[in-house]
């Protein structure tokens, strides 16, 4: 049995044997039946516990919505946890004015996909599959925003308070009002699919993002920090961004109040 | 005398089937097979590699450009190869084409459409419109007619004239739609009680975005309940998902909360009881 950040590992599936990976969200099982791989994603609910263990394989649960794949004959699969395939829109659980000249260091839980891949060299994508369901919004108006994942979040200040949930990674966002007005954090708009995700051994993280706020009239700058985020140490890629970040440092980020009535 | 006729017949062949008149024959299919070949290979080199990154209309008509006046050109280097004289026939074919323009002007005026409807481009390949009663995906944009095929996979052509005279509805053009639901229910139930579970279960759904936010509006006092009518807004191919998924929601949540929808429901009040009892008794 492997908990919390272990399960990131490498595992070994033998013949006829099933394993099961239990997210707070989402339970998902993999059987290994000479080259076919065997995989059910159930939606689960409650326990804050991460773990992965093998089943007895007349344990498994009985469902229609297992998915065959048929794949070389390797033991060794990896779990990678990747970020969502679209931005997310992170809602604070509480409405926070950042006044003029002032900054702050925030730690964002955002949650992973598991994706399972092939161990080793060359390795294959066996499948992807959200670990949380996020619900869809639109961010910006309604000709020129994109489509997003929506998220209430809990606003940390301090890595301390972060719970250890090894199917969320922790985005450090470092906001600095650089205005002269207030600005208020009622939501923000994370393009995730452009940052990697760190392993430590206790906890995922993301790059870190540094945002300067100009004014309304002026674009938003964020800057991606590209190597590893130096909140923790001995981190290591776990996985890459899907999409290079190119472009999206001048993207308006902030959702103000003042910003849409103006329009 | 058959062995004449037959000598003789071999003959004119030979007469006919002269070195020059082969040469110009091989000249000619060498100039059909690798003319039209060129042409193609031009056109799918241009669509793949240098129109790459193009909408799929663009390619399209590019493509078409491409092959049309490539076998126009194809065809009058054959012309002239077989002796006729391509300038009075560009001649010829002007007049000719004057006289059939006045005697097809349907197609002139489809044509003429279909140029503005390139030019305005209030849809493109691969966009759902709907056009009347007809809904479907187009699949080309030509000169004359668009192609589209339906949901039930029918084949309609629809003239451009019509097209740009009706009223068209571009389904996919905007990222993001909204879905309006309309419901019944009795006038026994607590309508806030209904909007605070109809906002909930849209706030469940993960297909209905959660901004912009979805409109929960009591339209109407019908005869037999309240009308509510359900906005939800969704990204454009999550239509049917999205339908199937809130009407069981609505269904499963409404029958678990005990919320009644309307049905038919006529009421009769008797103004006067003593006389049906009195007719009763008679």
């Amino acid at each position: 049995m492997r908990e919390g950040i272990a399960i990131w590992e490498e595992l070994e599936i033998g013949q006829r044997q099933c394993a099961v990976w239990r997210f707070p969200y989402r339970h998902i099982f993999v059987e290994r039946v000479d080259i076919e791989w065997h995989v059910l994603s159930l939606p689960a609910e409650g326990k804050n516990q991460s773990l992965c263990t093998f089943i007895e394989r007349s344990g498994k649960p009985v469902s229609s919505a297992w998915r065959h794949y048929l794949a070389h004959d390797f033991p060794l699969v990896l779990p990678v946890p990747v970020l969502p395939d679209r931005p997310v829109v992170v809602r604070p659980d509480r409405p926070l004015t950042i006044l003029p000249g002032e900054s702050a260091q925030f730690f964002l839980e955002i949650p992973v996909w598991f994706r399972l891949t092939s161990a080793g060299g060359g390795s294959i994508r066996i499948f992807e599959e959200p670990l949380r369901i996020l619900s869809n919004t639109w961010f910006g108006d309604p000709l020129n925003g994109e489509l997003c994942y929506s998220l209430d979040i809990r606003l940390h200040q301090s890595i301390q308070s972060v719970p250890m949930c090894a199917g969320s990674a922790v985005c450090p966002l470092h906001l600095t009002n650089d205005s002269n007005s207030d600005l208020p954090f009622e939501k923000v708009c994370l393009h995730v699919e452009n940052l990697s995700v760190f392993k430590s051994g206790t906890r995922l993280w993301t790059n870190g993002l540094n945002v300067i706020f100009k004014g309304s009239e002026q674009a938003t700058q964020i800057q991606i920090t590209g190597g590893v985020p130096d909140f923790e140490e001995n981190l290591f890629l776990a996985s890459g961004a899907r999409q290079p970040a190119e472009g999206w440092s001048i993207k308006k980020t902030f959702s103000m109040l003042k910003y849409f009535t103006e329009l | 005398m058959f062995f004449e006729d037959v000598k003789n017949w071999f003959g004119s062949l030979s007469s006919i089937f002269s070195p020059e008149f082969l040469t110009k024959a091989l000249w000619i299919a060498l100039t059909v097979i690798i003319g039209f070949s060129l042409v193609r290979l031009l056109a799918v080199l241009i669509e793949r590699y240098i129109m790459r990154r193009s909408t799929p209309q663009r390619k399209m008509i590019a493509r078409k450009v491409i092959s049309y006046s490539g076998f126009v050109i194809v065809g009058l280097i054959l012309l002239r190869e077989l002796g006729v004289e391509v300038t009075a026939l560009l001649a010829g074919a002007g007049i000719v084409g004057i006289a059939v323009g006045f005697a097809s002007q349907t197609s002139v005026s489809n044509i003429v459409s279909g140029l503005f409807l390139i030019s305005e481009k209030p849809f493109a390949v691969g966009d759902v419109i709907k056009v009347g009663s007809v809904t479907g995906i187009i699949q080309s944009i030509d000169l004359l007619s668009i192609k589209i095929r339906t949901f039930d996979n029918l084949f309609v052509r629809i003239p451009n004239e019509k097209i740009l005279t009706s009223e068209v509805t571009n389904v996919t053009r905007f990222p993001i739609r909204r879905m309006d639901i309309t419901l019944q229910v009795s006038y026994r139930e607590d309508l806030g009680r209904v909007m605070d579970v109809l906002t909930d279960i849209t706030r469940k759904n993960p297909l209905c975005l959660d901004e912009p936010e979805p409109l929960i509006l009591f339209t109407e006092f019908k005869e037999s309940g309240i009308e509510v009518l359900v906005g939800l807004w969704f990204g454009k191919n999550d239509f049917l998902s999205l339908k199937n998924s809130i009407m069981k929601d609505i269904a499963a949540r409404f029958a678990a909360e005990g919320i009644r929808f309307s049905s038919p429901r006529r009421s009769v009040t008797l103004e006067n009881r003593d006389f049906f009892e009195l007719n009763d008794k008679a």
